[in-house]
């Protein structure tokens, strides 16, 4: 695994957004933050490399993570949810089938999960 | 063979009908009249007598349609139909059922059973009527195929029921699971939120370790109150779930905790005091106990007792296998000053054994107060 690697923060309440930024930078990360889609997205195309990401799936206004996360599927880059939307949990985290952690968790925890996944 | 030696168990008519016209409202004439008009499809005899008064007692609205006559009209309805509908026999009869449809009514389902009868198959539909006084209602209509004893279709069966008060409470019931769903989501988001800012605060103070501790005991919480939500609304919750859930994060091993309780209701306010206590008695053992060497176990178990006529909850918390127990000095350590107090202020009492190879908690919470409290 790289030293610094990137990693985008994808969670529309912003409160949760800074506690897993502060994390995420405690590691050495270099981060990416979007509190929804498009800014998501802005990141996903101005970024030269993205090595994992941390999708809330619930996003507000009906809207999912999974527009970001088919991207990420596209481009191999490894995901994995934070959610605490047991109707999601059902749908959407299923359909994608990447490791999901349910809210609340410490967001050390998250963080470190998430770069796990870049390990394996 | 002759209808009236066929008629054996029927006693005399004449007689029979006056006494049960007399004694009983509700006594239904149809079933009788419909058979003596149609003597072609044997609801005669003793049959005949057994379908009348199958067809009159039944609470079930049921008519008969002749799909040999033009626009398959009913030829018969029972007395529940016309309870159900609200018309009399002369404004039913020789009609088709679609004078029961209105505005309202999906065409969708209509197209169900006229394709049905086209078919000659059965269908069962839930569709909106409407009564003579224009009132609606919610009808699941069966219907389907008779044939005579040749093979030959000779009637529709049509039974309905009104399932209004059944379709009501499915929706509310679907209504509330959604309410619970999003009352679910948003108390983990808040309990998100409030980690948020604990650790925010903590980071910018420099405590980040006393931002953690405060955390893990917000989530710990978090998790307890979370397998609650489905039956919180009686006052009374499941306390396995929850303390299942609070032990969760520490069991990555299973063979090293061993849940032997079983299923035990207990007043919703006991959760707050007993899942914290298990947070504290399970970090403590992750720290100096039976989770901080290689094969240390936890067995956890609660049950009911009565004490002085009140029922009591005991959970007992054994710790085994660890190698060199040392019992603390002081009673020292937050996590031990929270339970002593929660547990006593919830009117309970903690008792701490060390035995040679690992510590054992039994905690005494009085579970007989009523869920106001």
């Amino acid at each position: 695994m790289t030293m610094h690697p990137t990693i985008l923060l994808l969670e529309d309440e912003p409160l949760i957004l800074i506690d897993l930024e502060f994390a995420a930078e405690d590691r050495g990360c270099n981060v990416l933050a979007a509190t929804d889609i498009a800014k998501a997205m802005v990141h996903i195309q101005n970024s030269q490399r993205i090595d994992v990401a941390v999708l809330d799936v619930d996003l507000g206004g009906g809207t999912t993570c999974e527009p970001i996360a088919h991207k990420l599927d596209d481009m191999g880059v490894p995901y994995l949810l934070h959610s605490g939307n047991l109707n999601r949990k059902d749908e959407t985290v299923q359909e994608l089938g990447v490791r999901h952690i349910p809210k609340p968790a410490d967001s050390s925890f998250v963080i470190e999960a998430a770069l796990d996944t870049i390990d394996n | 063979m002759t209808d009236e030696s066929e008629d054996v168990s029927a006693p005399p008519e004449a007689p029979q009908d006056a006494v049960r016209g007399a004694r009983s409202p509700n006594f239904d004439p149809s079933p009788k009249a419909f058979r003596e008009t149609r003597s072609k499809d044997r609801f005669t005899g003793a049959s005949g007598v057994l379908f009348e008064q199958a067809m009159a007692q039944t609470r079930m609205a049921i008519c008969l349609c002749d799909p040999s006559e033009k626009d398959v009209p009913i030829v018969f309805a029972n007395r529940a139909f016309r309870d159900l509908t609200g018309y009399d026999d002369d404004e039913i009869l020789g009609n088709n059922c679609r004078f029961l449809q209105g505005p309202e009514t999906d065409r969708a389902q209509v197209a169900k059973i006229a394709d049905a009868i086209e078919r000659e198959d059965v269908v069962v539909v839930e569709l909106l009527n409407y009564r003579k006084d224009g009132t609606s209602f919610w009808n699941a209509l069966h219907m389907g195929p008779i044939y005579n004893e040749h093979g030959e279709l000779i009637y529709f069966f049509g039974s309905q029921w009104n399932v209004s008060d059944v379709r009501a409470a499915r929706a509310e019931e679907t209504h509330a699971r959604e309410m619970a769903r999003e009352l679910s989501h948003r108390m983990k988001n808040m309990f998100s939120v409030i980690s948020g800012i604990v650790n925010i605060t903590g980071r910018m103070r420099g405590i980040e370790k006393e931002a953690r501790e405060i955390n893990d005991r917000v989530q710990a919480l978090a998790r307890a109150y979370e397998t609650t939500l489905d039956n919180a609304s009686t006052g009374y919750i499941e306390i396995g779930p929850a303390i299942r859930a609070i032990l969760d994060p520490y069991s990555s091993d299973e063979s090293r905790l061993k849940v032997l309780g079983n299923g035990l209701r207990v007043p919703f306010s006991t959760v707050s005091g007993i899942g914290l206590s298990l947070h504290e008695l399970a970090a403590n053992a992750t720290k100096h106990g039976a989770w901080s060497g290689d094969d240390g176990l936890v067995e956890v178990d609660w049950y009911q007792r009565d004490k002085d006529g009140i029922p009591h909850l005991l959970v007992e918390w054994r710790e085994s296998g660890v190698q060199d127990v040392i019992e603390p000095t002081q009673s020292a350590g937050s996590g031990n000053t929270i339970i002593d107090r929660m547990i006593k202020y919830g009117g309970g009492k903690t008792v701490r054994d060390w035995h040679s190879d690992g510590l054992h908690v039994t905690i005494t919470y009085p579970v007989g107060l009523t869920p106001a409290q």
